[in-house]
């Protein structure tokens, strides 16, 4: 392998890369708009949920239950309504997520003794949102339904209770519980797939379509210093660009980086080649810039997406996608990212995905160069 | 007139058909996604791994431990009275979660003072996380509740019939089992119908300008508005073909209801692939290469798709995202799609949207046309 | 009036920002002929053709085919003409026949007049038993007989072509030439743009254009009888470089250009250069193997044009 060669080529790619300003807008623009558009777009923050509320009975102490779900910061009560045609019509038109509906006999029943419902009409088309809903309502219930009950039992003479059981957590890694701290690592991993497959399937598909790739074909370089020399600027591009998003996220988003950066270089580099390495094969074996900017998406971004724990957590898919998700390069990548912005985790703990990672970098590169071989003839 | 429109689309269907890769493009994507989605993208959260550290091992604790044992929220894997060991299952992600009671814990109860329990939860997947302590606040009530009537049942079981309790009635509407794939498939469906007719129409008119034929088009008698129709007539029809496709796998495959009326769905379906044909002919006006479409496709696509609300909430976004996601027409889509799936809605509720959705059609095909002229210059 | 000419443009102006492609252009083609418009790439050729085709807006001026106003009424002046562009422009996806129908419908050939002209167009090209063919399997040669076919289905009176021969090899270029013949002959109005000097032979009458401006008009005969500055010489000798060099200096001389491996000379009097010349090459000890006075062709006549003539004050 001669290094000199491969680094003409590097050279030239650099300079079609630094003159071509669609490139340098996806190199730079890109990273920062999906930054920004998962980072605000995508919470599961479930707060200042809409809700109305039906209080049919309209006494001190329904309204004080009413005051409860007011005051708290998970809802947000939009209106009372007074009949449930209202009630409906907000839950279909979807202005309201829940819909509380006290009885009309509610204190009554207090007084009597025994157990009142009080209805939590939710919309369950969001499942997570209902759920999340359905038991913040429930706690708000279940408080309100413990404080009456002790101020019963000390009006009927038993002894003062405090409330029995209390939950201290203490939640690890993410302080505040806020879903940003969870998806900005994640969205580097999503940049870095998009932009690296999108970037080389483009550029090298288009080589191809206009013929330029078969002169380099007549020139005493082999397929893989070809790749080699052709990847590198990508790789350096997309190091940069990793750094340009871990940046924003630490100080935009205010997101923590508790681990070493050498790790973050490490696997960011073996990610980008195996990212890159996707997208030279889909050059090669497509040749078309519609097809293998398409085939990229599909090859990087949904599974970087969907299958990598990004959104969805991967051990509450079923059996068979867990298995599947084994294959798909992003799920370690992203992973390591999470352990070294959130856990500092050192790099002994990380081994296993680090060697998945090489072991896919190393078998792409070698297929992608095979690949370019068998197109030659 | 008509002779020329009629060539036009045989040209087209020909040239979209005839190619593998635009026809796999067609109907592979789609499926590939629905079934994904289908089957990985879950927020539902069962099985949490938990470990427990029990330091005082009495009859009440492990009462109140058992009681995470029978739920299938929670799977209790490990047993230990060793920090450093819970410690390392949390950092490697062997466990969630890790409860702890310490000694006095059935003392204070019986004084009738509070008793806390302990929980860390590694919130780096913060929906995770906040599911999670939703149950086992859960438990905790419920216990507390239970506790509560135990002790009045020993001390004064005179009074038991008149404590008064409140109870949350819940009553999940649309979606009783709150799965999410209820949520995700009619979500998924409005994101392929986009990527494909945006991409494939952008493409089509890119295309010729790329290789020279729109030059020879442009000099015959064709009218521009001609033109324009024979671009996006095939694409209206194949965008309609696609969205019965999917959901056809949705409701079959997925068992999602559907419980609207189809007049509704193909009145909502329509003048959504009116507002997306818009946009892609939009994008080719902008665009002189492939290249320069498929980035600004993208550019457009990924926050269109981001803000729609497909994944996560548009009341979970920041205020400001909240009105910015009002221009994003996929959003109305959406909408339109889960009410008429799952809510089983017609006009009366979803009127607004068809209207929006009309206004953003008229608009951006207007946009289009205007900007698209039969010269060079 | 206007049957006689098809194609008048009176000083035609294109500007693109400062720069003008096209710099008041004036002529007339007579209907039936075949005329040629020459110059080298980047000229202003194609600029013109696609003003007169409604592709471009002129800066000012004017021009008229067939007695329709280009700039004001583009439309019916695209009912009137056949247009072949530079690269074909056919579908590489579509077959032989599909590409014809296509056509066919964009020029409105109604139904009943397409078999027939379908079966004209594949005869013309050569093209018969392959009419299932893909596009893309064509050799150049026949693509461009394909493109000249799809270009006249609605038999118009008037033919743009811009740099129909571009990369076609010399026989088909010939057969193609024959083509434009049998069309001309049936009265329509050739119009084509080429770099090739050798093909403006063929044209009835011939503009040369050079950065943007005329800078002769006239029959193929008439630009090589009257425009040429001198007369013209052929000088093989060797070696070559030294020998061009002495000659740039030359009083004797007023242009020197290399033609293949000999130098093509113009000078006032070939008569009296020929002894001149041959001293001066011996002096710088070139030794000369022929000198002989040669009829000009085209190239020379437009080698010697622009050498006098001054670049643009812009630059491109």
């Amino acid at each position: 392998m001669k290094l000199n060669r491969i680094r003409a080529i590097a050279w030239k790619e650099a300079l079609q890369i630094r003159r071509d300003l669609r490139s340098i807008i996806i190199v730079v623009a890109m990273p920062i708009i999906l930054m920004l558009a998962f980072g605000y777009g995508v919470s599961f923050d479930i707060k200042h949920l809409p809700v109305y509320v039906f209080d049919r009975e309209n006494s001190q102490q329904s309204r004080d239950l009413v005051q409860r779900f007011r005051s708290s910061e998970y809802f947000r009560v939009n209106r009372s309504v007074d009949n449930y045609r209202d009630l409906i019509h907000g839950v279909d038109s979807g202005d309201c997520q829940l819909g509380i509906v006290i009885p009309t006999n509610f204190s009554q029943k207090l007084r009597e003794g025994g157990p009142v419902s009080v209805q939590a009409i939710v919309d369950g088309t969001d499942g997570n949102s209902a759920n999340v809903g359905m038991n913040y309502a429930e706690a708000v219930v279940l408080a309100y339904s413990q404080q009456v009950q002790l101020d019963w039992l000390r009006q009927k003479g038993q002894r003062t209770m405090d409330p029995p059981i209390v939950i201290a957590a203490r939640t690890w890694f993410n302080e505040d519980l806020e879903s940003l701290a969870n998806i900005v690592p994640g969205v580097v991993a999503i940049v870095m797939a998009v932009v690296g497959t999108f970037l080389t399937s483009l550029t090298i598909a288009r080589e191809w379509e206009r013929g330029t790739m078969e002169q380099l074909i007549f020139t005493p370089v082999t397929p893989l210093e070809l790749m080699i020399g052709k990847l590198s600027p990508y790789l350096v591009i997309g190091l940069a660009d990793t750094a340009l998003c871990a940046a924003m996220g630490v100080w935009w988003f205010g997101v923590p980086f508790r681990g070493s950066v050498a790790v973050l270089f490490v696997s960011s580099t073996l990610f980008l080649m195996v990212v890159l390495s996707l997208g030279y094969l889909l050059s090669v074996a497509l040749q078309s810039q519609l097809a293998a900017s398409q085939a990229s998406m599909i090859a990087t971004f949904l599974p970087a997406f969907l299958l990598s724990g990004f959104i969805f957590p991967i051990d509450q898919m079923p059996a068979l996608i867990q298995l599947v998700t084994h294959i798909i390069p992003a799920r370690y990548f992203m992973s390591i990212i999470r352990s070294v912005f959130l856990k500092g985790t050192p790099i002994a703990l990380l081994w296993e995905d680090m060697l998945a990672l090489l072991i896919f970098a190393t078998a792409l590169v070698l297929v992608a160069t095979r690949a370019f071989k068998k197109r030659l003839r | 007139m008509w002779l020329r429109l009629r060539e036009m689309l045989k040209k087209e269907f020909i040239q979209v058909f005839r190619d593998k890769r635009t026809r796999f493009l067609l109907f592979g994507p789609p499926i590939i996604q629905m079934v994904i989605f289908g089957y990985a993208a879950t927020l539902d959260i069962q099985h949490v791994p938990v470990a427990i550290v029990d330091y005082e091992n009495s009859q009440v604790s492990r009462d109140f431990i058992s009681r995470f044992e029978g739920s299938r929220y929670f799977d209790v894997r490990v047993r230990t009275l060793d920090r450093e060991v819970v410690r390392t299952l949390i950092d490697r992600g062997d466990v969630v979660m890790a409860l702890q009671i310490n000694a006095g814990f059935s003392e204070l109860l019986r004084k009738g003072q509070t008793a806390p329990v302990q929980v860390i939860v590694d919130a780096s997947n913060s929906n995770t996380a906040l599911v999670s302590l939703g149950y086992v606040n859960q438990v905790a009530s419920r216990f507390a509740q239970d506790y509560q009537t135990e002790m009045l049942n020993r001390t004064a079981p005179g009074l038991l019939p008149q404590m008064p309790q409140i109870v949350l009635d819940r009553q999940p509407w649309f979606n009783p089992d709150l799965r999410s794939q209820w949520f995700f498939v009619p979500g998924v469906m409005g994101n392929l119908v986009t990527l494909v007719i945006v991409i494939l129409t952008a493409f089509a008119v890119v295309r010729e300008r790329e290789i020279g034929t729109l030059e020879q088009i442009m000099v015959t008698p064709i009218r521009q508005a001609e033109f324009i129709l024979g671009k996006t007539i095939p694409f209206f029809l194949i965008g309609l073909l696609d969205a019965s496709l999917i959901t056809a796998v949705g409701t079959f495959w997925f068992h999602v209801p559907m419980r609207g009326s189809m007049l509704v769905l193909v009145c909502g379906t329509v003048l959504y692939l009116l507002c997306v044909l818009g946009i892609g002919l939009l994008i080719s006006t902008l665009s002189e290469n492939q290249q320069q479409a498929m980035v600004s496709a993208f550019f457009f696509l990924m926050p269109a798709i981001i803000f729609s609300g497909f994944a996560s909430p548009i009341s979970s976004m920041p205020v400001a995202l909240q009105w910015l996601t009002l221009v994003d027409p996929l959003r109305y889509f959406i909408v339109i799609l889960r009410g008429v799936f799952l809510k089983g809605v017609g006009f009366d509720v979803l009127l607004p949207q068809m209207e929006s959705l009309a206004l953003f059609a008229v608009l951006i095909l207007t946009a289009s046309v205007l900007r698209f002229r039969k010269s060079l210059d | 009036m206007a049957d006689e000419y098809s194609v008048v443009v009176q000083d035609l102006v294109k500007l693109f920002g400062d720069f003008a492609a096209v710099d008041s252009v004036s002529f007339q083609a007579r209907t039936g002929e075949i005329f040629g418009f020459l110059g080298p790439n980047g000229a202003g050729k194609s600029t013109t053709i696609r003003m007169l085709c409604g592709l471009l807006h002129p800066t000012s001026g004017t021009a008229s085919v067939v007695g329709i106003d280009v700039a004001k009424q583009p439309e019916r002046v695209r009912q009137n003409i056949g247009y072949m562009s530079q690269k074909f422009s056919l579908y590489n996806d579509l077959t032989v026949e599909e590409n014809i129908r296509f056509f066919g419908g964009m020029y409105q050939v109604s139904d009943s007049q397409i078999a027939e002209r379908l079966r004209w167009a594949v005869r013309m090209a050569g093209l018969e038993g392959r009419e299932h063919a893909l596009t893309a399997t064509l050799a150049v040669g026949w693509k461009q007989r394909l493109a000249l076919g799809c270009a006249v289905l609605h038999k118009p009176k008037v033919l743009f072509l811009d740099e129909p021969t571009s990369g076609v090899d010399p026989i088909s270029r010939r057969q193609f030439w024959e083509l434009i013949h049998e069309m001309a002959a049936t009265g329509v109005t050739v119009f084509v743009t080429t770099h090739y000097m050798d093909e403006a032979e063929y044209c009835n009458r011939l503009v040369l254009i050079y950065h943007g401006k005329i800078v002769a008009s006239g029959s193929p005969t008439e630009l090589k009888r009257t425009a040429m500055k001198g007369e013209l010489l052929l000088i093989e000798c060797a070696p070559l470089g030294p020998a061009l060099e002495a000659l740039e200096k030359s009083k004797v001389a007023t242009d020197v250009a290399v033609f293949g491996n000999a130098l093509h000379v113009v000078v006032p009097n070939a008569v009296e250069a020929v002894p001149l010349l041959r001293s001066e090459l011996e002096q710088n000890a070139i030794s000369v193997t022929r000198m002989e006075q040669i009829p000009a062709s085209l190239e020379d006549v437009f080698v010697s044009l622009t050498a006098h003539e001054p670049a643009p004050a812009v630059p491109r």
